[in-house]
């Protein structure tokens, strides 16, 4: 059972509806949404043909600081971060060299990371963002949603905001009023867009 | 002499002998594989002297079993070679029927997809007719396979198993004119097939395409070939020394009415046709030789008794 709050695949096939709960639930696990997801609700009409995803983030942690990536400590012109999570490391390098230039950012080993002349106190260094995972998340989630649908549908339409995101495909035109078919599908899952 | 595909797997130690009592038999080894320590035989032994092989293979700690695919070439149709339908259940299907012997290549078509815009080319058409049968990998809903069915199956001669996401009933009842074969309950999924009801579902389509082609035997013997295909292989690896220079896994591979060798067509294909299998039978005499679509490698279709009169 997947633990996702609603999680419903609508169509009026009812064998191509269980196969494709089984597709969607396998793709979500492999790409790790799973976690990120509250609820999802997927509408595909094969006679027009139609694909329609609309789903409900959980609440995403906020940005990555570089308090969350190492120790910062300063001392007589110079601060040093110590890494204690190299997964961010290198946003954090790349953030380092835009803000305050290649010359005054030294990385004498793999965990360490030595900031020369920088105009900047410790507490404000550790607040600075390093990277936004939501940014990531939402091109997760639309690659995602790619996999899921039937293939050919290459005609999309798709939005992400707020929390919430809704999907669109087909193989032919997709009407200008999908509007009221997709606050349809909220409202199925007892959300409103 | 009926002749009776099986698969011999043992360890490479005295596995000439198992080779020579099949020669000797009069039967034929299809395929040889030496994996490090242990040889994979595929071949086509006489019924009566399957016993006297089993017997022989015991000391050596060789396995027989049969294999009712060895000596055939089956195309596994994707509708496309994106991740929707690859590595599953295209590659597990190929690979599936590969274990029981035969040679299986999985053709993606490059407009397989969608309902409206499926459409199938003029190459992948030849190359679909090259094979013994074509198995149809269909996605998972019926209203779909309804539509594109008719496009996708125009100028295919070979017989057609379709496969596909709803039960063998409904593909039985919305693909019109019928095919030859249909299995059911395996359509689009996204997962390796390892669990027992997976595997069962795989064992099926293994035994629906045994069963067509088994119908396709049996109306190629009520007009025999002028020449067993497994023979014809024996004689173009003795005539032809170059087919030995060649790296692919079958340099020859076997079918139900002909061989497919890869060799270049226009280098080989004169040589091919001189080839004499009997005193005054040249190959050109029983088969037709002719270029493939697939690479530039030669196709043979033996002719039947009944254009030839003659048997070899």
């Amino acid at each position: 059972m997947l633990p996702i709050e609603y999680f419903e695949v609508e169509c009026e096939e009812a064998t191509g509806g269980e196969l494709y709960q089984k597709i969607a639930g396998v793709v979500l696990l492999d790409h790790d949404l799973i976690r990120v997801i509250a609820k999802l609700h997927i509408f595909i009409d094969p006679t027009v043909p139609l694909f329609v995803a609309v789903g409900i983030t959980k609440r995403l942690p906020g940005p990555v600081q570089v308090r969350d990536v190492g120790d910062v400590n300063a001392q007589e012109g110079r601060i040093t971060i110590s890494i204690a999570h190299e997964t961010h490391l290198a946003p954090l390098l790349t953030l380092l060299w835009d803000k305050f230039g290649k010359e005054r950012v030294d990385q004498p080993d793999r965990f360490t990371i030595i900031l020369h002349g920088v105009d900047l106190d410790a507490g404000s260094l550790m607040e600075l963002p390093v990277i936004d995972p939501s940014e990531a998340l939402y091109k997760d989630l639309i690659y995602a949603l790619q996999v899921i649908q039937p293939e050919g549908f290459k005609v999309r339409r798709q939005f992400y905001g707020d929390g919430k995101f809704w999907f669109v495909a087909s193989e032919n035109t997709i009407c200008e009023d999908i509007m009221p078919l997709i606050r349809e599908k909220f409202a199925r899952m007892g959300e409103t867009l | 002499m009926i002749l009776v595909p099986v698969t011999y797997k043992g360890g490479v130690y005295r596995h000439d002998e198992v080779v020579d009592l099949i020669e000797d038999l009069g039967g034929s080894i299809i395929q040889k594989h030496v994996i490090a320590q242990e040889v994979v035989l595929q071949a086509l032994v006489p019924r009566e002297d399957l016993e006297l092989l089993a017997q022989v293979a015991r000391p050596l700690m060789g396995e027989v079993t049969p294999s009712p695919l060895v000596g055939t070439e089956i195309a596994v149709v994707s509708m496309s070679l994106e991740i929707h339908h690859l590595p599953h259940p295209s590659c597990d299907i190929a690979e599936y029927i590969r274990r029981n012997g035969a040679k299986s290549n999985v053709i993606g078509l490059a407009r397989g997809f969608g309902k409206r815009i499926a459409q199938l080319n003029d190459e992948e058409r030849d190359v679909i007719n090259e094979h013994d049968l074509a198995i149809y990998l269909f996605g998972n809903f019926a209203h779909c396979i309804e539509k594109k069915m008719p496009v996708l199956r125009r100028g295919i001669t070979v017989p057609i198993v379709v496969c596909g996401g709803p039960d063998t009933a409904t593909l039985r009842e919305i693909i019109d004119p019928p095919v030859e074969g249909y299995y059911g309950g395996i359509g689009r999924f996204m997962h390796r097939t390892k669990e027992s009801e997976e595997l069962a579902t795989l064992e099926g389509v293994v035994a629906e395409v045994t069963r067509v082609l088994d119908r396709r035997r049996v109306e190629i013997g009520k007009d025999p070939l002028s020449v067993s295909p497994a023979r014809l292989m024996e004689v173009v690896r003795d005539q032809i020394p170059a087919i030995n220079e060649v790296l692919s896994p079958t340099p020859i591979t076997v079918q139900v009415a002909g061989l497919r060798v890869k060799l270049p067509y226009d280098t080989f294909a004169g040589q091919l046709k001189a080839c004499e299998i009997e005193e005054g039978v040249r190959v050109s005499d029983v088969a037709e030789v002719l270029p493939s679509r697939m690479r530039d490698y030669i196709l043979i279709r033996v002719k039947p008794f009944s254009e030839t009169s003659l048997m070899v």
